[in-house]
């Protein structure tokens, strides 16, 4: 079966909300019910037929084409199924979603997997601001699961992060991490000033030495580690072939608070 | 009823009495190939049999760098008791003294399975609070700061109510040597069988027991049915030609792992012929009544 295509016909006047174009909300529903679906952030109505041309038939794996960064919430809650996104996407990129998988070929906007629980999220260009942030309402960030972000990322990156894993192929902006629970934070072009601000134990892994490091840090030196070989060796299992090697720099933090969270900075 | 033979062994119409454990494999891993190994020896050290070591355990097989979860030289190791809680014990006290302590050691499950039993999730504790958790691909890693740097454990592994223990194949020959050269080249054939292993020395049993003794409080006591020194005895089962007897006991992860060990075995053992000394091939049991798994050897080698 072909995957449902979502194809934009031209720019929208108007941010379009796309949550309910995901495969447990779409099962079952034919062509013309499907494109009966509003879409609409405004008083001004506007359905899925109006923006989309629609195609195909499997709904466990969407495809939509030529997307600019109006369409917010592609993949919100999302608990299955695949996307791919060919073009950019809006803000909200797979907010709170559960499970599945999300490809998108060019950028995302804000809060890019903002208080996910599961699955993966992967961008092949730039995220805007709190990618894996705090979605409105909820108290924490990304609760589990996996992001990718080929480019750069905007500030707050893995604000809250309670869970689960980001890796960053380009330069993260400032706060990188700030108020992280927990998780893990892979940063591999560095990030802007404030990373670790307020972080308790989470784990924020450096490519190179960050140029600010917040003197809330405490050094540990440089050590061996097993669990960045074990990071290395799964990423490579998820087609990333990342270098992290098993010696880094350990510096604690964030001491303002709890203190259990760490810099590694790889050597 | 035509005696079986293979290379003029005889094959005793017998079987092998063999009981249910619960088992479970963990990886683990090193700097080196020789450090992993080192770690999983002592782990299994002490584990030939569940009359008094509390568990049977062995080394499965060496596992490649390609195949471990971070990329180091492994070692699988199998781990056998009659029930999950001594599995638990067992388990938690082996990795805990064993492998933790061992230079540069890691320690990841190795195998899937409904029941876990706790891995890293009890030895966490000796971070004393400065342990750290970490989740990838949605399994939980444990780090634990220690003096040579940081132990990684994962929390949990599988555990199989579907093992099998006790497995056994009894060698007779006329020359301690001969057997032993047999048995040699026999438990050596085993260890390229998966989900098994040979607990006892080198996998070798010199001193095959029977359950109960004359003397109240000893559990188990010599087999003297098949010890050479009593062959004038109506109870021995020996040949008055035998003058060893050694036994392969097999521990498995399941029925069908340790029938193909009997297999391997059998004809391991064989190999050399009623020429090189060997001269029965036979198994224990126990009159077929304390034991489900019956492997009669004529079926293994049929």
């Amino acid at each position: 079966m072909s995957a449902l295509c979502f194809e934009l016909k031209g720019r929208p006047e108007q941010r379009l909300d796309l949550s309910s174009l995901v495969p447990g909300r779409l099962d079952g529903l034919n062509r013309k019910e499907i494109e009966a679906l509003s879409v609409a952030t405004t008083r001004e109505s506007l359905t899925v037929g109006d923006v989309f041309k629609v195609e195909g038939k499997d709904v466990q794996s969407l495809h939509f084409v030529g997307t600019d960064d109006r369409c917010d919430k592609i993949g919100a809650k999302l608990a299955g199924g695949e996307i791919v996104v060919d073009g950019d996407a809006g803000m909200l990129l797979g907010a709170q979603m559960k499970s599945g998988k999300i490809t998108v070929e060019g950028s995302a906007g804000v809060s890019a997997g903002a208080s996910m629980v599961g699955g993966e999220i992967r961008v092949r260009r730039d995220v805007g601001d709190q990618a894996g942030g705090v979605a409105s309402g909820e108290t924490f960030g990304m609760r589990g699961g996996f992001i990718v972000i080929g480019g750069d990322a905007g500030a707050l990156i893995g604000e809250r992060l309670r869970r689960g894993l980001i890796v960053v192929g380009g330069k993260a902006g400032d706060y990188a991490g700030g108020r992280m629970i927990a998780g893990t934070i892979l940063l591999q072009g560095g990030a802007g000033r404030y990373a670790g601000y307020s972080n308790r134990r989470g784990s924020l892994i450096f490519a190179d030495k960050p140029r600010h490091l917040m003197p809330t840090y405490v050094d540990s030196g440089v050590m061996e580690f097993d669990y960045l070989r074990l990071l290395e060796t799964w990423l490579r299992e998820q087609g990333l072939r990342i270098r992290l090697g098993g010696r880094a720099r350990r510096l604690m933090g964030d001491m303002a608070v709890l203190g259990k969270g760490e810099m590694l900075i790889l050597e | 009823m035509p005696e079986l033979k293979v290379k003029g062994v005889t094959i005793v119409e017998t079987f092998a009495e063999a009981f249910p454990m619960v088992g479970t494999r963990v990886i683990i891993t090193a700097p080196t190939a020789e450090w992993a190994m080192i770690s999983a020896r002592t782990m299994t050290g002490f584990a030939t049999s569940v009359i008094a070591c509390g568990a049977e355990g062995g080394i499965e097989r060496t596992v490649p760098k390609s195949e471990t979860p971070d990329g180091r030289p492994g070692v699988a190791v199998l781990l056998f008791t009659m029930d999950k809680n001594m599995l638990q014990t067992q388990l938690r006290n082996r990795v805990g003294q064993c492998v933790l302590t061992s230079p540069g050691s890691a320690c990841y499950a190795g195998l899937e399975g409904e029941k876990t039993l706790k891995l890293g999730a009890s030895l966490r504790f000796f971070g004393d609070g400065w342990q750290m958790s970490k989740v990838i691909g949605g399994r939980r890693y444990w780090r634990i700061p220690v003096m040579g740097g940081e132990f990684v454990c994962e929390e949990k592994t599988g555990m199989t109510t579907k093992g099998v223990g006790g497995g056994n194949l009894l060698v007779v020959g006329k020359s301690h040597k001969s057997v032993l050269a047999a048995c040699t080249r026999a438990v050596k054939a085993i260890a390229d069988v998966p989900d098994v292993i040979t607990p006892f020395p080198g996998g070798i049993v010199r001193s095959g027991s029977k359950v109960g003794s004359k003397y109240a409080g000893q559990i188990a006591s010599t087999n003297h049915a098949y010890a050479p020194g009593l062959k004038w005895h109506k109870d021995s089962e020996l040949p008055p030609s035998a003058e060893a007897v050694l036994e392969i006991v097999i521990d498995g992860l399941t029925a069908d792992a340790v029938h193909e060990a009997m297999e391997v075995g059998i004809h391991a053992i064989a190999k050399g012929g009623s020429r090189e000394g060997v001269t029965h091939i036979t198994a224990g049991n126990y009159g077929g009544n304390l034991g489900p798994h019956h492997f009669h050897l004529k079926e293994i080698v049929g």
